[in-house]
């Protein structure tokens, strides 16, 4: 039994408080990780197997270098480059997939983006080899990358079409057809695991461990155009993603076309993991570990996550790189597994976290 | 910086990309070529004077390494791969990554002047590498005869400035297969040829079976055997089909394989083997990988041993 | 005692429908909705700017599906839906959300992110928008949420994150007049005091606009002391167009299977709800 009140009369609008700055952690943020950057990027260049002297700078003019500063220019700074480009991509395309999904747990690997890719590979490595061979020998060191980017692209696709036919606008139907993808492509996989012979089968096996020996100027460039590319359409769809974030309904209520904007998103993160996947094999947790971390100290808005956890992943596949090909002189350990080794316990902790913070929930 | 000197007799089989040694000035050619007559006459001169120390060799494959310490040329070497195994004393050097996947850092850091490398070096990008960096890159192709081996050991031996070496050790290996030859005749007299299955065993669970053109198949035949699957090219996963349909008389593996997978015992219970009347009268032969399938500079010992040991496992224990 | 609108509204009690200044502000012709094994509709309905409607009914009747009618987020399968003159198929959504705006019935947001940022959203649509930090500003005030500003949402409890949302839908439409405000029961986990705060906050807020309000509700006392107009649905039909009053009892008490009793007068009144007796005895 309920009892009408008195009617609050008046009530007139009166000045509110200013309202306060946007995000007032970004920019320190944004500053400290690119000053980071810039040291890991130096660090980088002079730390390895080979030692490298400051001198070595000054040969950047020359057409025919030699010994350390050959290492320095041919090897050390593209890898360098290409780690961080990489890294950005991965982080970028991590922070585009958690804002379309809502969730801080939704990784491109999760959506079957780079399984994708690795299934093209195995299919062109096992079926296909004969045919590879038989190219032109100026195209054959990118045969693989294409492959691998077209299966990202395929997988997309397919996601984006069986996610509308099943449930149209829904993500959560996304998600469930992006594992149900991860599951088909790689029993792909192990079917041309099973088929492969001997050689084959070794080839597949360090290709998916994921590395950055393959470097080159080339590849950097254009992983970075790819990178700039993606970063600017990010750009203009951030604030869209922070819509998205109230729900796909309110999202819509407030005038986002929410069919539009993850197509887009879909593309944009394809293509990132696509390349990052066709040239360096799987590398795993940055898409992960690089928004979250941003996320702790900006807080979601994603016209500052998504800048930032870029930055943040290039920080940290290059550190994880760095510590790849230092900890096993003269030997080299897969990138991929390092990530992992780091990545898998920071998802533990990202998983517990989240659980209490919801049963904390009134 | 090394150009590569075509030499008398190389076998069609032997090629080797160049690396950008062209690019090196005439001057630094000459420079090299003087040096390296000098290092010859030294060594023909004095055979215990140790080769001149500007020379740091990496060898990336077994049996590359094996050629290297068969020349004498080890205070050279700098450098080894993870498959190189044999002799003992290779596994005191730094080890420079797996056969397949190398690091060209890694590598570059042991300042090597000379890098010999079988076919089978990868990854490719870091192959680019080397060459483009010109540490003297030389890429040793596959070739499973004992011509092969032989034109491996004169060309190594030419490129370590070790000719006459190379031509005493290419010569013995030639006589010792002979003997081998012989051998394997003697065993084989008045007998058809024994159908050998080779199983190559990763895992328990993943376990492969050779076919025509592998390593394998070509030291069964020098041996004097047959290849069980000879209708198969390459490596293919075993089934019990497969495996019956090769009758085989002997099932040949490695002992690092048969370590894997818990051994002869472990084997036979891979699917398929057990149904084969071998796998059921255990005639199971074993020999060390690379002395198996290098094909290297042990080529006779290998082609004797494996001779040897099939021979035992079909004869009827007393 | 509720003030009763005095804006456009029922002249006179039982007065079906209100006179309508012009072309109404919503319109469904016939409007139906499909989806496997159901069908809603259908909806025959006309609503004028300014007018306070409340849509009741059991649970499962189709109240959810109405509003998500008239918002536009479900297509009509058949018939028609009309907003402002314009068919809603056809109208791109940043021209919607200019003339419609929706309270959700979930507060969730996704992220850790700032309120500021969350009311802003609500003006996602309207670019270029020299205003937008003033009038955030002001709808936090107008919803009772100006001491939040700075924190993270994630931080707030439901009623500070009802009040936000609130704001936000408000700040969509603070600077237009006659526009349409869909609330989907969002008041119903919070306490008694905040929801009466509430609901005026958005009457006077959609009176000083002529924005007409539609609200999904489910107290009955509620929807009689805060609305003109009471909209009662049933098994996917409409089964009810009247205005809220006295007489509207019987056809309450028979849509939810009670018993209803007016106690007090015209002016100062509330509505006790018994279970209905088996044998029809009071």
């Amino acid at each position: 039994m309920a009892v009408n009140a008195e009617v609050a009369v008046g009530g007139g609008a009166r000045p509110g408080p200013t309202p306060a700055p946007a995000v007032p952690a970004a920019w320190p943020l944004g500053l400290g990780l690119g000053a980071a950057l810039l040291l890991a990027l130096l660090g980088a260049s002079m730390t390895g197997a080979v030692s490298v002297q400051w001198a070595d700078w000054a040969a950047w003019a020359q057409a025919e270098r030699s010994g350390s500063a050959l290492v320095l220019w041919e090897l050390r700074l593209p890898r360098a480059l290409l780690a961080a480009a990489v890294g950005a991509a991965l982080g970028l395309a991590g922070a585009l997939a958690q804002g379309l999904f809502r969730n801080p747990l939704a990784d491109p690997g999760l959506l079957g983006v780079t399984s994708g890719a690795v299934c093209a590979v195995a299919l062109v490595l096992t079926f296909f080899a004969a045919t590879a061979a038989g190219l032109p020998p100026a195209w054959r060191p990118w045969v693989l990358p294409l492959a691998a980017f077209g299966g990202a692209l395929a997988v997309c696709f397919m996601l984006d079409g069986v996610a509308r036919w099943l449930m149209p606008g829904s993500i959560a139907g996304l998600l469930l057809t992006g594992l149900a993808l991860n599951a088909l492509t790689m029993a792909v996989v192990g079917l041309c695991t099973f088929v492969a012979d001997d050689e084959q089968l070794r080839s597949l096996t360090f290709w998916t461990l994921g590395s950055l020996a393959g470097a080159s100027w080339l590849v950097a460039s254009v992983l970075l155009l790819a990178l700039a590319l993606a970063l600017w359409q990010g750009a203009r769809l951030a604030q869209a993603l922070n819509a998205l974030a109230l729900g796909e309904s309110a999202a819509a209520h407030v005038g986002v076309d929410v069919q539009r904007l993850r197509t887009r998103l879909i593309v944009t993160v394809a293509l990132l993991c696509g390349l990052a996947v066709a040239w360096c094999g799987l590398i795993g947790f940055i898409g992960l570990m690089a928004p979250h971390l941003v996320r702790s100290v900006v807080g979601g808005d994603q016209r500052a996550v998504l800048p930032l956890a870029a930055l943040a992943g290039a920080l940290l596949l290059l550190l994880a790189d760095t510590l790849a090909r230092t900890v096993v002189i003269p030997a080299e350990m897969p990138v991929g597994i390092i990530t992992a080794l780091i990545g898998a316990p920071v998802f533990l902790l990202l998983l517990r976290r989240l659980a209490l913070r919801q049963g904390g929930h009134a | 910086m090394r150009k590569l000197l075509s030499a008398p007799g190389a076998g069609p089989a032997v090629r080797s990309r160049p690396g950008l040694a062209g690019l090196a000035g005439l001057a630094g050619a000459r420079r090299h070529a003087l040096a390296g007559l000098a290092a010859v006459a030294a060594a023909c001169a004095a055979p215990a004077l140790r080769a001149q120390p500007a020379r740091r060799v990496v060898a990336v494959g077994g049996s590359l390494t094996e050629t290297v310490y068969a020349l004498g040329a080890e205070a050279e070497l700098v450098g080894v791969d993870t498959t190189s195994i044999y002799p003992p004393q290779a596994a005191h050097l730094p080890r420079v990554g797996y056969l397949r996947q190398l690091s060209a850092e890694g590598v570059l850091s042991l300042r090597p002047t000379l890098v010999v490398a079988a076919a089978s070096v990868g990854p490719p990008a870091v192959v680019r590498q080397l060459q483009a960096a010109r540490v003297g890159f030389e890429l040793f192709d596959t070739d499973h005869r004992l011509e092969g081996v032989l034109a491996t050991t004169r060309r190594l031996g030419r490129l370590l400035d070790r000719a006459d070496a190379g031509e005493r050790l290419a010569a013995q290996i030639a006589d010792d297969a002979e003997r081998a030859q012989t051998l394997v005749a003697r065993l084989n007299a008045g007998r058809a040829p024994l159908r050998v299955l080779f199983v190559l065993s990763h895992t328990a669970n993943q376990v492969h079976i050779g076919g025509a053109d592998t390593a394998a198949d070509a030291v069964i035949a020098l041996a004097g055997a047959r290849n069980a699957l000879a209708s198969v090219r390459g490596f293919r996963p075993l089934t019990p089909e497969a495996a019956i349909a090769a009758a085989p008389d002997v099932i040949l593996g490695t002992h690092q394989g048969l370590q894997q997978v818990g051994g002869v015992d472990g084997l036979l219970r891979a699917p398929g083997l057990a149904a084969t009347a071998a796998g059921r009268a255990r005639r199971v032969a074993a020999l060390d990988a690379l002395l198996l399938l290098g094909f290297g500079p042990r080529l006779p010992q290998a082609v004797a041993g494996l001779a040897q040991a099939l021979h035992a496992a079909v004869s009827p224990r007393s | 005692m509720n003030a009763r609108s005095d804006l456009i509204g029922p002249a006179a009690p039982g007065a079906a429908v209100p006179a309508t200044h012009g072309r109404p502000l919503l319109e469904l012709r016939a409007a139906t909705v499909r989806v496997p094994g159901r069908e809603f509709g259908p909806f025959d309905l006309r609503l004028a700017a300014g007018e306070r409607v409340a849509i009741l009914g059991p649970s499962g009747a189709g109240k959810s599906t109405l509003l998500k009618l008239m918002a536009g987020e479900r297509s009509a399968a058949a018939g028609s839906v009309w907003l402002a003159g314009d068919a809603l198929d056809g109208l791109p959504l940043a021209r919607i959300a200019r003339r419609r705006a929706v309270l959700p019935q979930s507060h969730a947001v996704a992220f850790g992110m700032a309120v500021e940022l969350i009311v802003g959203l609500g003006r996602y649509a309207i670019e270029p928008d020299s205003q937008r930090a003033r009038i955030v500003a002001d709808a936090l005030v107008t919803a009772h949420a100006a001491h939040l500003v700075g924190r993270r949402f994630d931080t707030l409890s439901g009623g500070e994150q009802a009040r936000v949302q609130l704001a936000r839908v408000m700040a969509q439409l603070w600077d237009v007049r006659d526009a349409l405000l869909l609330v989907d029961e969002p008041l119903a986990a919070l306490d008694p005091g905040l929801q009466i705060d509430l609901l005026d906050a958005v009457t006077d807020y959609a009176g000083q606009r002529g924005h007409a309000l539609v609200a999904i509700v489910h107290d009955i006392n509620q929807a009689l002391v805060g609305f003109d107009r009471l909209w009662l649905v049933q098994e996917g039909c409409l089964v009810g167009d009247l205005p809220a009053g006295r007489s509207a009892l019987p056809r309450l008490a028979e849509l939810f299977g009670v018993e209803l009793q007016w106690v007090g007068d015209e002016q100062h009144f509330a509505v006790a709800v018994r279970r209905r007796s088996p044998a029809g005895e009071r």
